[in-house]
């Protein structure tokens, strides 16, 4: 990207203020939905059940966090800490397995590379929870029930990455690089780490990233798998907010919030390098 | 080693989106042989995807099959389950909430895809510009709605979608565009509401990916264009759009896997697709017939048939993509 | 581990209770010993379990951590309990709500049969030791006590309340209407559905064009009439014929006609706001005034109260048309792979016992299913300010002991699925009542046969 910031700006790219306004404009709406939550969250039903209701944040928020994290059943702080264990473990278990994977699946030579791979391609389209009893009866002989691990070790490996991984090098990587490192005698796991590594670091992030976020708003596995709410992640540990019938929706609401502001605090950090990533490892059709 | 990295850099455009004639060039070479790297040894492709392969047919594979292997079942989890051949897809094939699914998903998808996509090229256009201030903060920005659980934002955008007294129907009203639509009950309108949710949390993800597309499209390009006096509009449509085939591409697979697989938003709404199933997706029809109706074997043929139609889309893909590709050599 | 541990709590709980049964309630005087800890596992939804008196147990029960692990109803009594029952395990306890009875009671080898159980005995609460489910049976209304009762007469659940249905009105919209506002009065506007048809055409009458518009009507959901009548019936979809799921009746059954025409009358009379329950459109409607009435089971007293604290006072609670009403209801059961049998039975009949149901009812509106209470003063004086002051507690006994025990079949729930789903159709007149309800019998005949 920096040789082409670096160019001198031709005339034909003036910016026009509706360009603004229409970004703006999109900033809002990215933005409204979380805003919304904070305002059902911070304000009392009736006040939400109100036409037009209310679009302002009211002053209960702090109320109704405080009956979030004191709910039944509800440890806020060791869903956050489960949710991060199974996020941080599936994200960097995926990206490694993948990288190692994908690299052999678009620069290796070996005996049924091409029928595997797109045996892969095939499955990764099958809806996953079609799968859903013959694996928990798997992870259940496996002693992985409410355990993190029935959560992470399925996960350690999707197809999805796998080829993503793949398309990745294939195009990021030319042949040519890598024979010549081999020829100058670097083993394949030596070209592995220091030449394929270092250049798909961006592209894995970003894999890592969208796994750690699938694993942290995941629902229906985690609560099938786990039982006690020592063990609880966060999705399940909200399911423990809901009333009998229907929704309490500032609770609710409340709850969500809490437990997506993490996911903000942590996209503060790693947006740009996101940004960078998704535009640099974009996969070739 | 970054020394390598910085080397190769030089050489090639950032993004795998290069001018037409290099990848036309690249990829027929590439379908020809699909090669390796002749000079590294072969064998240890098998210790690296060893790993891969145990760890999917265990958890990936192994249920599915199961699955496969029950769906020539009336097959009860908790009782007696009988052979019954071919049955599940004779009854799946002839059950109109089938075709009702199939076109369910097909009109979410193509809502959910096409109208994104051209926002995303669009949107991409603009950030485009080196001009503008603060375009990194407008990229971040974009990606921002990734980070949700689809759950909470069904709850919010349900609202949102109220009947009676949504904030979007207030607005409608209010510009007289509609009175009171049911974004549940009727058909189109409840794609609407499922399609806008799917774009407002990918659309800036795509938009990305058309951005960096776009940028890696040379400058000579568009100076030349320009001075040649091709208008704005023109410059768009006979420079960049031919040079974003292959992310179109892209976008519209990865669309079409997501497409298949929608279900959380469906379910939130209502939890059997709706009155009329108007809302039905495969994958929510599979996902009722297994854990509502308790009916594995059925559930699993319609498994299969979902399979079927991912195979029909990717021949159909393969023959568009070749041919995109031969009309680049010709 | 872990399972060591648990198999020795039950059999030393085994080998206590059994000697709490041969020697009878006589000898509680000795010192007890201090018990070893176990933790009781519980699943199920909403606030089944109430806190307060989870820790009313701790108190009594130092020794017992009750883990309670809440989902949606239909993970819970659905896609959780079967795969837990396939693969042989589960909790100690579970709560099912009764749209899953039917299905359950055809799987009897999934629950412990409670006739099997013996409690330990709880002087200070007043239960006493060896008491099976034959034993305290007689506590519970007998139609809903045969809701937890398995085909093969095995006791699989025991209620935790009974979802006695009323009329929740808005006596200030009553008013404003021209029509009484008094709950004795109201009651006479509809002594049968029809008349409950024609009173709502009567206050749509007296609507202002403006209200009209804004989709204001007399009740919520004109779809909820349909499970309101059905209830009043003695029989549903199935009839019992001893077999494990009984046998089906749907299409024949005349209580299904009438509930069906009936309530597609009242529909298409526009008596309703078409507003789907706990969308949050209802609860916006709740507080406007945008409907009149509800037909409200006892525990939704508190969602009101929780989603329109504005309304307090303005409602009021009169008896629902045709006599008396049930919807929902929970009972609570053991699996049979649990692993704390013993000490789950023990606080199950603790739990569920009378004084306890009074509680939860007071504080939070589940109505008992302690038929015992239904003449205990604290219950039928019980009146709620939120509703007028009306005497809540002897409106809802009175409803639920007009009713008859309805046998609950396996499908029972996808089969009240297609018919709503096929009144939905009417109601946003997609279809033609007729159109619909052959749809509602094809549908139901895949559920059934595919």
């Amino acid at each position: 990207m920096a040789t082409i910031t670096k160019q001198k700006t031709p005339r034909w790219r003036k910016v026009p203020k509706r360009n603004y306004i229409l970004l703006s404009m999109i900033v809002i709406l990215s933005i409204f939905p979380f805003y919304w939550m904070f305002v059902v969250a911070s304000n009392t039903n009736a006040e939400i059940s109100k036409s037009p209701p209310s679009l302002i944040p009211g002053g209960r928020f702090f109320i109704v966090a405080h009956k979030v994290l004191s709910a039944q059943g509800v440890y806020f702080n060791s869903a956050l800490l489960n949710t991060f264990i199974v996020g941080i473990s599936i994200a960097v278990a995926q990206v490694i397995f993948s990288a190692i994977a994908g690299f052999a699946f678009a620069k290796l030579d070996f005996k049924g590379r091409k029928g595997l791979i797109l045996f892969v391609v095939g499955t990764m389209m099958l809806p996953s929870q079609l799968g859903i009893i013959p694996l928990f009866m798997l992870v259940k002989n496996l002693h992985m029930i409410d355990t993190l691990y029935g959560l992470i070790v399925p996960a350690l490996i999707t197809a999805f990455g796998v080829f993503w991984m793949r398309q990745i090098i294939d195009a990021q990587i030319p042949n040519e690089l890598l024979e010549a490192a081999s020829i100058d005698g670097a083993s394949v796991p030596r070209i592995f780490f220091r030449i394929v590594l270092p250049i798909v670091r961006q592209s894995g992030f970003v894999l890592g990233l969208f796994a750690f976020l699938a694993a942290w708003n995941d629902y229906l596995w985690p609560t099938i798998v786990l039982q006690s709410p020592k063990h609880f992640t966060l999705q399940v540990a909200l399911t423990q907010l809901k009333p009998m019938y229907g929704l309490d929706y500032g609770l609710q609401m409340g709850g969500a919030f809490l437990a997506t502001a993490p996911l903000l605090i942590l996209f503060i950090f790693v947006g740009r390098k996101l940004v960078t990533g998704v535009m640099d490892g974009a996969v070739k059709g | 080693m970054s020394l390598v990295n910085e080397r190769e850099r030089k050489n090639k455009p950032l993004s795998p989106w290069k001018p037409k004639k290099i990848s036309a060039n690249r990829s027929s070479k590439k379908a020809a042989a699909f090669p390796g790297v002749k000079s590294l040894n072969g064998r240890w492709g098998y210790i690296c995807v060893t790993p891969f392969v145990v760890m999917f047919a265990v958890f990936g594979l192994a249920p599915v099959l199961y699955s496969v292997y029950i769906s020539f079942f009336k097959w009860d989890p908790l009782g007696a389950s009988t052979f019954v051949g071919v049955r599940n897809f004779n009854l799946l094939l002839h059950d109109s909430d089938l075709w009702l699914a199939v076109r369910n998903t097909f009109s979410i998808w193509a809502l959910s895809t096409f109208p994104q996509m051209l926002m995303a090229i669009g949107l991409a256009n603009v950030l485009r510009n080196t001009r503008l201030r603060g375009k990194s903060f407008f990229r971040t920005i974009l990606l921002v709605p990734n980070i949700t659980s689809v759950i909470a934002i069904t709850i919010v955008f349900s609202q949102l979608f109220g009947r009676d007294f949504g904030i979007i129907n207030d607005i409608l009203g209010w510009a007289g565009l509609g009175h009171h639509i049911d974004f549940i009950e009727g058909v189109i309108p409840s794609h609407i509401q499922i399609a806008t949710m799917i774009t407002w949390r990918w659309i800036g993800y795509n938009t990305l990916i058309f951005l960096a597309s776009m940028l890696a499209i040379p400058n000579e390009l568009f100076e030349s264009s320009s001075v040649d006096g091709a208008t704005k509009w023109q410059q768009f449509r006979f420079v960049t759009l031919p040079q974003l085939k292959n992310t179109i591409t892209f976008v519209l697979i990865v669309g079409t896997i997501g497409g298949l697989q929608v279900f959380a938003e469906p379910q939130q709404l209502a939890a059997d697709g709706g009155s009329s199933k108007q809302f039905l997706t495969l994958t929510l029809f599979l996902y009722n017939q297994a854990f509502v109706n308790n009916k594995y074997g059925y559930a699993a043929a319609i498994g299969i048939f979902i399979t079927f139609i991912v195979l029909i889309i990717s021949a159909v893909n393969f023959v568009i993509t070749r041919k995109i590709s031969n009309d680049g050599t010709s | 581990m872990r399972n060591e541990l648990m198999t020795k709590f039950r059999s030393k709980a085994a080998i206590a209770s059994l000697a709490a049964v041969a020697i009878g309630a006589g000898l509680f005087t000795a010192p007890a010993k201090a018990a070893p800890p176990v933790t009781i596992t519980i699943w199920t939804f909403g606030d089944v379990i109430q806190r307060n008196l989870v820790a009313e147990y701790k108190a009594l029960h130092p020794e017992v951590t009750l883990q309670i692990k809440k989902s949606d109803l239909d993970p819970l009594d659905g896609t959780n309990m079967v795969t837990a029952c396939t693969s042989k395990t589960g909790p100690d306890i579970v709560a099912t709500e009764v749209s899953y009875s039917g299905y359950w009671r055809s799987y009897p080898k999934c629950f412990q049969d409670l006739r099997q159980m013996k409690t330990t005995g709880e002087p200070t609460a007043g239960i006493p030791a060896g008491q099976s489910a034959t034993d305290i049976a007689k506590n519970y209304l007998a139609w809903r006590w045969q809701q937890g009762v398995a085909f093969d007469g095995s006791v699989i659940g025991i209620p935790t309340d009974v979802g006695g249905l009323e009329v929740a009105y808005r006596s200030d919209l009553f008013k404003k209407a021209g029509l009484p506002t008094d709950r004795a009065a109201v009651a006479k506007l509809w002594p049968t559905w029809d008349a409950f048809i024609a009173t709502g055409q009567k206050y749509n009458s007296k609507l202002t064009a403006a209200e009209k518009k804004a989709g204001t009507g007399f009740i919520d959901n004109a779809g909820t009439i349909y499970a309101a009548i059905m209830n009043q019936g003695t029989a549903k979809y199935y009839s019992n014929d001893g077999s494990e799921t009984g046998k089906l009746i749907y299409a024949t059954n005349p209580q299904v006609k009438l509930a069906w025409d009936t309530t597609i009358k009242a529909t298409t009379a526009g008596i309703g706001t078409r507003i789907g329950q706990y969308t949050s459109d209802w609860n916006i409607g709740m507080n406007k005034g945008t409907f009149a009435t509800i037909l409200a089971p006892a525990w939704m007293m508190d969602y009101i109260k929780a989603q329109a604290p504005d309304t307090a006072g303005k409602w009021d609670i009169a008896n629902m048309p045709g006599g008396g009403g049930n919807q929902g209801g929970t009972q609570l059961g053991i699996p049979s792979y649990a692993q704390n049998k013993q000490e789950a039975y023990d606080f199950l009949t603790w739990y569920l016992a009378p004084a306890q149901q009074l509680k939860v009812f007071k504080s939070y509106g589940l109505f008992p299913s302690a038929s015992v209470l239904y003449s205990d003063p604290a219950l039928v004086g019980f009146k709620d300010p939120f509703f007028n002051n009306a005497p809540v507690g002897q409106i809802y006994a009175a409803g639920v002991q007009k009713l008859k025990p309805i046998f609950e079949g396996k499908l029972q729930r996808a089969i009240d699925t297609a018919i709503g789903a096929g009144l939905g159709r009417v109601a946003a007149k997609k279809q033609t009542p007729a159109k619909s309800w052959a749809q509602v019998l094809s549908d139901l005949n895949k559920v059934v046969n595919n």
